[in-house]
C-alpha cells in the first residue's frame, strides 16, 4: 500500500491531463486529411454498429436500408462538416449524432441515396452480418427510449473495443492468461461461479496470483476505456459525465 | 469487434468502477453509493476484522484527487458523535486516492418518511443534525452540501452528518464586517477556484445558499441556509399542522439575504429549542397577549390546579355556615 | 433543587396562604397564628412526604395520587384535633387534598433527581 502521498504527487504522472487534447472534434474539423481520417476511424469504430442497430431497431429499416444508412451517415460526417455545428457545453457528442442520424433517415429518399452509393463515395468495410448477429441477442423491447437505446450500445461498442484492444496489449506484454481470467470471469457467462483455487488449479498458477492477474487486467481496460472516451469526447466536462455515465453508475 | 452481452456489460463496468484492493487489507464486499466525485463500498478489514465504509474518488474525478484526500483530513479532525469518524486514508494500487470511515447501518432521513415521528420527534431530530454541524464550524469548517441524503439516523437513533466532499477548512482571521463571524478568502483556497473552473455544481440545488448558487464568498450562514430547508423537508409532512411561529423559524434560516438568516448554527438551534420549549422565537414576533397565552398554555396544569384551589377556598369562604 | 426540597418549598408556601385564608371564617379568626403555624407545619410535611415518594416513584398519576392522599390525610388529622363540636372538615381536608394533589404534580414533574453514582 502506497503511503499518503504529496498533493502533487498524487495520481502520478499518467492522469495528468494533457496540454493539448486530440479528440475527434478536433480531428473532424481540421484541415489536415489524415487528422479527418483519423477522426473517422474513431467514430465509425466506436458508433457504427450503435447506428446500424438503432437504425434497424428504432427506425425499423431493413438491414439493407440500414445497411446504406449507415455508411451514409459516416461519409457525410466528415464530408458535410457535421461537427462544425456540434456544441459540447449543449449537448454530449452521442446524443448529437444520433439526432443527426434521426435527420438523415427522416430526410433520405430511398432512389437518391441509390444513386449517390454508385458515384463517388467510398464504401466503408463494415461487418453488417455480426451486427445483425448481435441484434439477436438484444431483447425484445429493451426498456428506456431511443436515448437510452443509444447509449447502451455506445457503451458496448466502446467496452468491446476496449477489450479488444486490451487483448492486443496483453498478447504484446505477454500477459495473455491476465487477459483471459478478465474474459472468463467479467465477460463470460458462468465464470463468477467458480472459485480463485478452481481457476488457479485449471491455468497452473497459485490463488493469489489469480487476484494480481485479474486486479491488473481490470486496471488496464479501466484505462484503456478513459483513453478511448476521452478521445471521443468534445471536452473535460463531457468525458466526466460520459465517464460517470459508464463507470460511476447504472448504464442507461 | 467483440460482442458483450448485457450481463458482460454490467460485470465489465462494476469491476472497472470497483477500488483495486490487490495487496490492501481490504476485500470487497458491495458497492454502498456514489456520492459527488466518489463512490463509497463496503469493504472488509482483515486487520480489525470489521466492515467499513471506503471512499474512492471516481475515475472521472482523478484531477481532484487532492481534494479526497483533504476531505479525509477536515473529517478526521472533527471528532463528534454526529460525525462519521475516518479510521485510514492512502493510495490504492490502481492510482486512486482513498479514505475508510465507519460503516453506518441506519436509514437516511429521506427514507424514513412517516417513521420519524411527530413534531417533537422531528425537531428532537433536528436539533440533534444542528450539532455536529455547530461544531463543525466552531472548528472552522463548513460542510456545503447539507441535505436529507446526507444525514443518517443509526439504529439507537443516533444522527450523523456524512459525506463531507464539499467540505472548506476556513482560514482564519479573515477580515469581515462582522466581528467574530467566519468568512472564506477565495484566494487562498484553490479548490474553490478549481471547482468553478470545472463547473461542477458546488453543492445541491434546493438546499443552496444564493450566495453560494452564484459562486460567491461562503461563510457559515450557507450550512444554516441548508439547515432551514432541512427543518423544512422533516416537517412538510408532519401531523398535526405546522405552527406559523415553527415556519418561521424556516424561513428565517431560508432567507435570500443572508444578513437576515440566523447569524449561526447555534442560533437556529436556541430557536426551535425554544419553539419546544414554548418560550419565545426571534423569528416570529408575537403580541403580549399572545405571549400570555402561551404562557398560559405552557402552564396551563398548574394554572388550573391554582384556579381549582383558590375557587374552592373562595367558594368555601362565600358559602361558609354562618 | 431536588424534588423533596422542592415539595418542602412548595409545601410550606401553600401552607401559608392556606393557614391565611382561615381569616375569612371570623369564629376563628383569633387562632390565626396557631392556624397559619399548624397550616405550615402540614404543608411542610405533606410537601417532604410527597417529594419523597417522586424521588422513589417516577409517576405522574401515582404521585398526584399519593398527594392527595397525603393531603387529605394531614388535614383529617386536623380536623380531628379540632375542638368543639364542628371539625370543619370539609372546609379543611378539601383545600387539602388539593394543596396535596398540586404538591405532588409539581414534584412529579419537576424538581432533580439524584444522580447514580457508579461504584
Amino acid at each position: 500500500m502506497q503511503a499518503l502521498a504529496e498533493d502533487t504527487g498524487i495520481g502520478g504522472a499518467q492522469h495528468r491531463f494533457p496540454q493539448t487534447r486530440w479528440s475527434v472534434i478536433q480531428g473532424a474539423r481540421s484541415s489536415q486529411p489524415e487528422q479527418r481520417q483519423r477522426a473517422l476511424d474513431v467514430l465509425v469504430s466506436a458508433y457504427w454498429k450503435p447506428v446500424y442497430k438503432y437504425i434497424r431497431l428504432h427506425w425499423g429499416k431493413p438491414d439493407e436500408e440500414a445497411k446504406d444508412l449507415t455508411q451514409d451517415f459516416f461519409t457525410r460526417l466528415i464530408e458535410k462538416n457535421l461537427l462544425d455545428r456540434f456544441d459540447p457545453a449543449k449537448a454530449r457528442l452521442r446524443t448529437y449524432l444520433r439526432v443527426c442520424v434521426d435527420g438523415l433517415v427522416m430526410n433520405t429518399d430511398k432512389a437518391a441515396q441509390r444513386q449517390k452509393r454508385g458515384g463517388d463515395v467510398a464504401v466503408l468495410p463494415l461487418d453488417f452480418e455480426s451486427a445483425e448477429g448481435e441484434l439477436l441477442e438484444l431483447p425484445i423491447a429493451g426498456p428506456g427510449g431511443p436515448e437510452e437505446f443509444f447509449a447502451k450500445e455506445f457503451a458496448r461498442s466502446l467496452f468491446g473495443l476496449a477489450v479488444d484492444r486490451l487483448q492486443n496489449e496483453c498478447q504484446a506484454k505477454g500477459k495473455s492468461l491476465h487477459f483471459q481470467l478478465l474474459e472468463l470471469y467479467d465477460i463470460d457467462e458462468g465464470g463468477r461461479q467458480l472459485t480463485y483455487e478452481e481457476v488457479a488449479g485449471r491455468f497452473g498458477i497459485k490463488p493469489t496470483d489469480v487476484t494480481n492477474y485479474l486486479a491488473y487486467a481490470r486496471r488496464e481496460f479501466r484505462r484503456i476505456v478513459l483513453e478511448e472516451l476521452r478521445d471521443m469526447t468534445g471536452s473535460e466536462d463531457e468525458f466526466r459525465r460520459e465517464a460517470q455515465t459508464l463507470l460511476g453508475v447504472r448504464l442507461p | 469487434m467483440t460482442f458483450l452481452s448485457d450481463s458482460a456489460l454490467e460485470r465489465l463496468r462494476v469491476a472497472a468502477d470497483a477500488p483495486d484492493l490487490t495487496g490492501t487489507r481490504y476485500h470487497l464486499l458491495g458497492k454502498l453509493g456514489q456520492g459527488g466525485m466518489g463512490g463509497v463500498f463496503r469493504v472488509d478489514d482483515s486487520t480489525l476484522e470489521r466492515e467499513v465504509a471506503l471512499k474512492v474518488i471516481n475515475v472521472a474525478y482523478l484531477d481532484l484527487s487532492a481534494r479526497l484526500l483533504q476531505e479525509a483530513r477536515v473529517i478526521a479532525k472533527l471528532e463528534h458523535p454526529g460525525i462519521v469518524p475516518v479510521h485510514d486514508a492512502g493510495m490504492l494500487p490502481d492510482g486512486r486516492p482513498y479514505y475508510t470511515m465507519k460503516l453506518v447501518q441506519g436509514k437516511r432521513i429521506d427514507e424514513l418518511g412517516k417513521d420519524m415521528g411527530g413534531i417533537a420527534d422531528r425537531l428532537r431530530t433536528f436539533l440533534r443534525i444542528c450539532e455536529p454541524v455547530a461544531f463543525a464550524h466552531a472548528h472552522g469548517v463548513l460542510h456545503r452540501d447539507l441535505k436529507p441524503t446526507n444525514i443518517m439516523i443509526g439504529p439507537f437513533g443516533e444522527v450523523l452528518v456524512m459525506d463531507w466532499g464539499l467540505s472548506k477548512a476556513l482560514a482564519a482571521g479573515i477580515d469581515s464586517a462582522e466581528s467574530g463571524s467566519v468568512a472564506e478568502d477565495c484566494a487562498a483556497d484553490p479548490a474553490a477556484v478549481v471547482a468553478t473552473a470545472h463547473g461542477s455544481v458546488l453543492g445541491t440545488p434546493g438546499y443552496m445558499a444564493p450566495e453560494q448558487r452564484n459562486g460567491e464568498i461562503v461563510d457559515q450562514r450557507a450550512d444554516v441556509y441548508a439547515l432551514g430547508a432541512i427543518l423544512e423537508f422533516l416537517l412538510q409532512d408532519a401531523q398535526p399542522r405546522v405552527p406559523a411561529r415553527l415556519a418561521a423559524i424556516w424561513r428565517k434560516a431560508k432567507a435570500e439575504d443572508r444578513d437576515t438568516r440566523y447569524a449561526s448554527v447555534p442560533d437556529l438551534a436556541d430557536d426551535v429549542a425554544h419553539f419546544v420549549d414554548g418560550l419565545p422565537v426571534s423569528a416570529y414576533p408575537e403580541s403580549i397577549v399572545s405571549r400570555i397565552w402561551r404562557w398560559i398554555a405552557r402552564n396551563r396544569t398548574w394554572i388550573l390546579l391554582l384556579l381549582v384551589y383558590v375557587v374552592v377556598r373562595a367558594l368555601l369562604i362565600l358559602f361558609r355556615p354562618r | 433543587m431536588n424534588k423533596p426540597v422542592l415539595g418542602l418549598v412548595l409545601g410550606g408556601i401553600l401552607g401559608i396562604f392556606d393557614g391565611l385564608s382561615a381569616w375569612f371564617t371570623p369564629a376563628v379568626r383569633s387562632q390565626m397564628m396557631g392556624i397559619v403555624i399548624g397550616s405550615t407545619v402540614k404543608g411542610l410535611i405533606a410537601g417532604i412526604l410527597i417529594g419523597y415518594f417522586a424521588r422513589k416513584v417516577n409517576s405522574l398519576a401515582l404521585g398526584i395520587l399519593f398527594g392527595l392522599s397525603v393531603g387529605l390525610l394531614l388535614a383529617y388529622g386536623v380536623c380531628a384535633m379540632q375542638p368543639g363540636p364542628n371539625h370543619y372538615y370539609f372546609e379543611i381536608m378539601l383545600p387539602g387534598g388539593i394543596v396535596g394533589t398540586i404538591i405532588g404534580y409539581a414534584t412529579q414533574r419537576f424538581g432533580q433527581q439524584p444522580r447514580a453514582i457508579a461504584d
